[in-house]
């Protein structure tokens, strides 16, 4: 079996935060390979360092050691603007604070990614409906997010993350706020994606979740391990 | 197109959403663009007002030539020194041919005029002069009512005179028809033969022009040898007909002088370029004390613009993250913080020349006519696009501030 295209390559990747006299490595040589169609679980206990390692993936943040690559070519050599291109164009990334504008209303929020396409799609209009409809919040497209309850908002989030139909979606406990019904339905709208092609990468303390996704990522004290589910 | 559009459409979303501070940045430019026009609109009514009265005194065309004290080497000819006398003007009239208009003028010592019991007194006193038509044409006199001197009147050393609005409010009646009255000057029955236009032009309460309206005007021969009996000149005044030749008279009337006076310098010739120059360098000192004036208040407008926009952008650290998480580039951001301070520079200096406007229209009702500012085109362009780049340029600093923002470090700003 020939396999698919590398998406993401991390490289003994570490992040360190000086903090005064402390050290805090919140990332440690991790290296791992994502693939094209690949849906990963990241798993690990609080404090662990799976935030950090999903701003890495999404080029939110730099390393403090290692390479990372994407599709082949080195983050590190590419100027911001291109990230912030790739970021537009090919990731979807869910916050785990959501960090929807509190200004805007819920469809301005998900339609913001679309306004820095190098070319707005000229269904931008449709792809935001559609977006709306997929986490079930037509019904509170004029609402502003002050106004939606944290599952809602949690929603809003994972739909402006859709909506530029990124080949990597990047979800940071995109289920941690939801009932069981929602976040069913939004844990099979992911395999959905997932079976449609996209890489898929979300963070979870759930096992049960953990298991729907073929491949798991364990992280504890800023070590990232391979493994079945715990 | 579409994106700027967007971004002003964002703009106008985001001066909403933060009203207060808004309205503070746009009163900076508003205070910054009315200073500014108001400023101007001042500088140009005044300097309007004085053009029109170096008109009034002949505008630039005018060349004076008076009677001085001999230099000091010619001190032993000082008696014999004849001053500038009807025969100068004679001359000048037949060898300076560029001369367009020459003017003698002998004023009255100690006049009186005086009609039926009343006496002018004017408010300082009454001006009689000898002269001839050209003062009418020189000075800008108009007949209002009545007629100009005849060369009748010249040559027959008539008791004709010509009087100001003053002086005819003075000597006569309301209803009272002037034209063809007797009023005395000094002691001597004249006819009044016309009543020259009422002059106005006020700097306050004052009529600037009212030495135009206490005059009386008789024959220049008639001062000479009824009243003053001498026809020495006061005043002795040419007019270019060409102005682009102004130095060329001026020499062949000095030349022309000379040789009537044997070569005694006992006179002078001037025109009014001085009285140009310095109001060319008055206006110059001027125009750059208002550039100084409109340029701290731009700055302390920019300064202003800044402030708010980096306290704007201190408060939405978190949003810049947020949008640059979402794909923004330091560009978009940076375009982002430019277009709003453009819009709000934009609408401050729309609100500043509403008020300017505004203030002009209530500032010409009340203030005196003369002292009011102008409403000068050229102050709104000029005021406007340096208000409006002033708040971009206070913009830019800013916007670069957003632009550098790290996405991750912004997302965690609280
Ligand atoms: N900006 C920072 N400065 C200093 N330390 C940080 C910073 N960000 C994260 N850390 C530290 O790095 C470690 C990993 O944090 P991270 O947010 O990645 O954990 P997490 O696995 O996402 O936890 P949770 O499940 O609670 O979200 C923690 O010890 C945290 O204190
Ligand atoms: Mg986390």
């Amino acid at each position: 079996m020939s396999l698919a295209p590398e998406v993401l390559r991390l490289d003994r990747v570490g992040k360190r935060y000086p903090m005064g006299d402390v050290i805090v490595d919140a990332l440690v040589d991790a290296s791992f390979t994502l693939r094209e169609g690949e849906a990963v679980a990241i798993l690990g206990p609080s404090g662990s360092g799976k935030s950090t390692l999903m701003h890495l993936l999404g080029f939110l943040d730099s390393p403090s050691s290692g390479e990372i690559l994407f599709e082949g070519r080195p983050v590190a050599v590419l100027t911001e603007s291109q990230r912030a291109r790739i970021r537009a164009e090919k990731i979807g990334f869910v916050f785990q604070a959501f960090n929807l504008l509190p200004r805007l209303s819920v469809r301005a929020n998900v339609a913001l990614p679309l306004a820095y396409h190098g070319s707005p799609p000229a269904d931008a209009e449709d792809r935001v409906d559609r977006a709306l409809e997929l986490v079930g919040m037509s019904n509170r497209a004029h609402h502003k997010p002050g106004e939606l309850s944290g599952g809602q908002r949690q929603r809003v989030a994972i739909a402006r993350a859709l909506v530029n139909e990124p080949r990597i979606l990047l979800a940071d406990e995109p289920t941690g706020n939801l009932d069981t019904k929602t976040a069913a339905a939004i844990l099979d709208l992911f395999k959905e994606l997932n079976r449609l092609g996209r890489t898929i990468v979300i963070v979870t303390h759930s096992p049960e979740i953990a298991g729907h996704f073929r491949r798991q990522l364990h992280v504890r004290d800023g070590l990232v391990t391979e493994g079945g589910v715990a | 197109m579409r994106r700027l559009l967007s971004g002003v459409g964002n703009g106008f979303a985001e001066i909403w959403g933060h009203k207060l501070r808004s309205l503070l940045t746009i009163s900076c430019v508003m205070l910054g663009v009315a200073s500014m026009v108001l400023t101007t609109g001042f500088m140009e009514g005044f300097f309007k007002n004085w053009e029109d009265s170096l008109q009034d005194q002949g505008g630039i065309e005018k060349i004076f030539a008076s009677a001085q004290g001999v230099k000091e080497r010619q001190e032993p000819f000082a008696a014999v020194s004849p001053g500038l006398t009807l025969a100068d003007a004679r001359a000048l009239s037949e060898l300076v041919t560029q001369a367009g208009v020459i003017s003698p003028e002998i004023d009255a010592t100690l006049p009186r005029l005086a009609r039926a019991g009343k006496t002018f007194e004017g408010r300082r006193g009454a001006r009689v002069m000898g002269v001839t038509n050209a003062i009418l044409e020189i000075n800008r006199y108009e007949i209002g009512s009545g007629r100009a001197f005849s060369d009748l009147d010249m040559h027959d050393d008539s008791e004709v005179i010509i009087i100001g609005s003053k002086v005819r409010e003075a000597l006569f009646a309301s209803g009272e028809e002037p034209l063809g009255a007797f009023i005395d000057f000094n002691n001597r029955p004249f006819r009044v033969i016309g009543v020259l236009h009422n002059y106005e032009r006020f700097w306050g309460t004052y009529n600037t022009l009212d030495w135009k309206n206490e005059i009386a005007f008789v024959p220049v021969t008639t001062m000479a040898t009824k009243v003053q009996r001498s026809d020495r000149l006061s005043f002795l005044n040419l007019k270019a007909a060409n102005i682009s030749h102004l130095r060329e008279t001026v020499d062949a009337a000095t030349n022309v002088l000379a040789q009537q006076h044997r070569g005694i310098i006992d006179f002078n010739v001037r025109t009014n370029e001085e009285q140009l120059a310095s109001f060319a360098s008055t206006k110059a000192s001027f125009v750059i004390g208002g550039g100084a004036i409109a340029g701290v208040s731009l700055l302390v407008s920019g300064i202003g613009i800044m402030n708010l926009m980096l306290a704007s952008i201190n408060e939405r650290v978190r949003e810049i993250g947020i949008r640059k998480a979402v794909g923004a580039t330091p560009f978009n951001i940076f375009s982002q913080f430019v277009a709003e301070a453009v819009t709000l520079s934009l609408l401050g200096g729309a609100a500043g020349v509403a008020v300017a406007v505004a203030l002009i229209k209530v500032l010409a009702a009340t203030l005196p006519p003369g002292s009011t500012p102008l409403l000068s085109p050229s102050a709104f362009v000029v005021g406007f696009v340096f208000s409006v780049s002033a708040g971009v340029l206070a913009g830019i600093y800013p916007a670069i501030q957003a632009a550098k923002l790290d996405p991750i470090e912004a997302l965690r700003y609280e």
